[in-house]
């Protein structure tokens, strides 16, 4: 369905969901200005628009605001992740290690990580720190069960020819279990990141001095309902911005998987082969 | 390694259970002592990291000489119910008839990608401005959070059904009821389970936030007031209930998972084919009679 030259397309194929969009939009202005919804609960989606302009041109207050949502989220993750694959990584080469790590692993997973939110912030306080934290423990859990998942599901085919041609144990390792593992391992870190900004949000409803959560919760006190919004998208853009980082960071690291990544990975490779075959 | 552990379970697996079980409970009962002496110390801030003795005791007090838990956990779990019920409903039903209709799902991509982009869960704070304080709007915040994982997980249940399959079912002439039923619900029902496992877990979290947010009862709110007044062997004692629920809500999900997707496993199939089989035999039996 996707050939290349859909590309040349692109207008066809967009304007009916813009011509639906606009529609919906139009509507619901229309439902809002002629007072069958109330204006509390639901704002119109000039006055949202408006909100918006103001939040990123006039006024420009949500960009501190969203950077440290973005840093908090990042950092979490980054922690998290790290604690999770090393784990795994432990786990997947000693089986003693797996047997007395993976009930502790799965005790915190069962617990809501968010109930752990109000001692984090006892523990971290009121600053960056107590959000980070919560983002880390939240994505913790799916990065560390993909990767030992990814890390154990060998074809054991292929570890017999490995083992037959003698390779050694980190051979195995570094050339058969990670690679296997990658696929996994991504849409662990995919669903560990939305998570951390799951957990940076959160933290800073319960609590916090600067953040894009403390920002909508003001609006929503306040019954500003369309900066609130306004302040509800940005996150979706949070979201939207490190979910399509992950992606992309996915189709560079895995590029087996994908068939145009794949000829444009090997073509490169050989193309350096047959340099270095020259000289 | 592993050849030695596979050899000694073949011959001794009881003693070789027993020993990983004691050395279990020995790691467990290790750690605890040092986490007791290191309060008792005064290594750990008592304030911050309450020994384990000191978090028993509020288990006591909060579950029996006090009581109080009861009532918030009463509420808490009541709105997870109906919230989650609402949520998978309407996630369940939605994915099945944007699924099904191609024009539908091309359009409503763009908006599912959006909102699943966006932490959920910060849609609370507006839910509850909108409806105000009260169960309405913690109802309304675990349905949205509950409707999204069997939502999209029902959407590419029914969208990944073998096409091979289908052309079978439809060159065999198969009505369109017979196709949802005989081929796209089996096909998609695992599918579909694990979503309502997410969305459980995710209902749990749901409550929580809602109840950080509002502060007036359930376990969020005890937890929070809890902290607050800096004891936390109490809130320690919260979260451990809340683990043993979630364990609980993850073991019964395996459990309604194996009962109800019966065909993904082995014992399940042989109770439901034997089942079946003794059915069969009856009616043969009554139509000989007959």
């Amino acid at each position: 369905m996707h050939e290349p030259r859909d590309f040349l397309f692109w207008p066809a194929r967009v304007l009916p969901h813009l011509a639906l969009l606009v529609a919906l939009l139009g509507l619901w202005e229309w439902a809002v200005a002629s007072g069958s919804v109330d204006t509390i609960m639901v704002p119109r989606p000039s006055a949202i628009m408006a909100a918006i302009f103001e939040l990123y041109v006039t006024k420009g207050s949500i960009y501190q605001h969203f950077f440290i949502t973005l840093a908090e989220a990042v950092f979490g993750f980054l922690i998290g992740a790290g604690v999770a694959i090393a784990l795994a990584v432990s786990s997947s080469l000693s089986e003693n290690f797996e047997r007395y790590v993976s009930p502790y692993a799965v005790v915190l997973n069962v617990t809501p990580g968010i109930a752990l939110t109000p001692i984090i912030i006892a523990w971290f306080g009121y600053g960056m720190g107590s959000k980070i934290a919560l983002a880390a423990v939240i994505c913790f859990f799916p990065i560390f069960v993909n990767t030992l998942t990814g890390l154990r599901q060998t074809d054991p085919d292929r570890e017999e020819l490995f083992r037959s041609f003698g390779a050694s144990r980190r051979q195995v390792f570094t050339q058969l279990r990670v690679p296997a593992a990658l696929p996994l391992m991504f849409a662990g870190l995919k669903i560990g990141l939305t998570t951390a900004l799951i957990g940076a949000v959160v933290a800073e409803f319960a609590q916090a001095t600067a953040g894009v959560g403390v920002l909508m919760s003001r609006f929503s006190f306040a019954l500003d309902m369309a900066s609130s919004l306004a302040t509800l998208l940005s996150m979706t853009l949070i979201g939207l911005l490190l979910f399509y980082t992950m992606e992309f960071l996915d189709d560079r690291v895995v590029f087996w998987r994908r068939d145009a990544r794949m000829s444009a990975v090997s073509r490169a490779r050989a193309r350096a082969w047959a340099s270095g075959a020259e000289k | 390694m592993a050849d030695v552990v596979t050899q000694m379970a073949a011959t001794g697996g009881k003693s070789l259970r027993q020993r990983q079980n004691a050395t279990h409970i020995g790691i467990f009962l290790t750690l605890i002592l040092l986490w007791e002496l290191g309060a008792l110390m005064g290594w750990l801030d008592p304030l911050f990291f309450p020994a384990p003795s000191a978090i028993l005791t509020s288990f006591w007090r909060i579950y029996f000489a006090q009581g109080n838990i009861w009532y918030h956990l009463y509420v808490s779990l009541g709105l997870v119910f109906a919230g989650f019920t609402a949520g998978s409903i309407l996630g369940i039903g939605l994915g099945a008839v944007v699924g099904m209709n191609g024009l539908v799902r091309r359009f409503l991509q763009p908006y599912v990608i959006v909102l699943e982009a966006t932490p959920r869960i910060a849609v609370a704070p507006l839910l509850i401005a909108a409806l105000g304080f009260g169960a309405t709007s913690k109802i309304a915040i675990i349905m949205l959070v509950c409707f999204f994982a069997p939502f999209i997980n029902t959407l590419s249940g029914v969208i990944n059904v073998d096409r091979d399959r289908m052309e079978l079912m439809r060159s065999l002439g198969a009505s369109k009821l017979q196709v949802l039923r005989k081929l796209v619900l089996p096909e998609a029902v695992p599918v579909i389970m694990a979503g309502e496992r997410l969305a459980l877990t995710s209902a749990l979290s749901g409550v929580l936030v809602a109840e950080f947010i509002q502060r007036d009862q359930g376990i969020g709110t005890l937890i929070l007031t809890y902290t607050r007044n800096l004891n936390m062997a109490s809130a320690f004692a919260c979260i451990l209930t809340l683990t043993l629920i979630g364990f609980l809500i993850f073991k019964g999900m395996e459990k309604l998972d194996h009962h109800i997707a019966y065909w993904k496993n082995e014992a399940g199939l042989r109770r439901v084919g034997a089942k079946r089989a003794q059915a069969w035999a009856t009616a043969q039996r009554g139509q000989s009679n007959a």
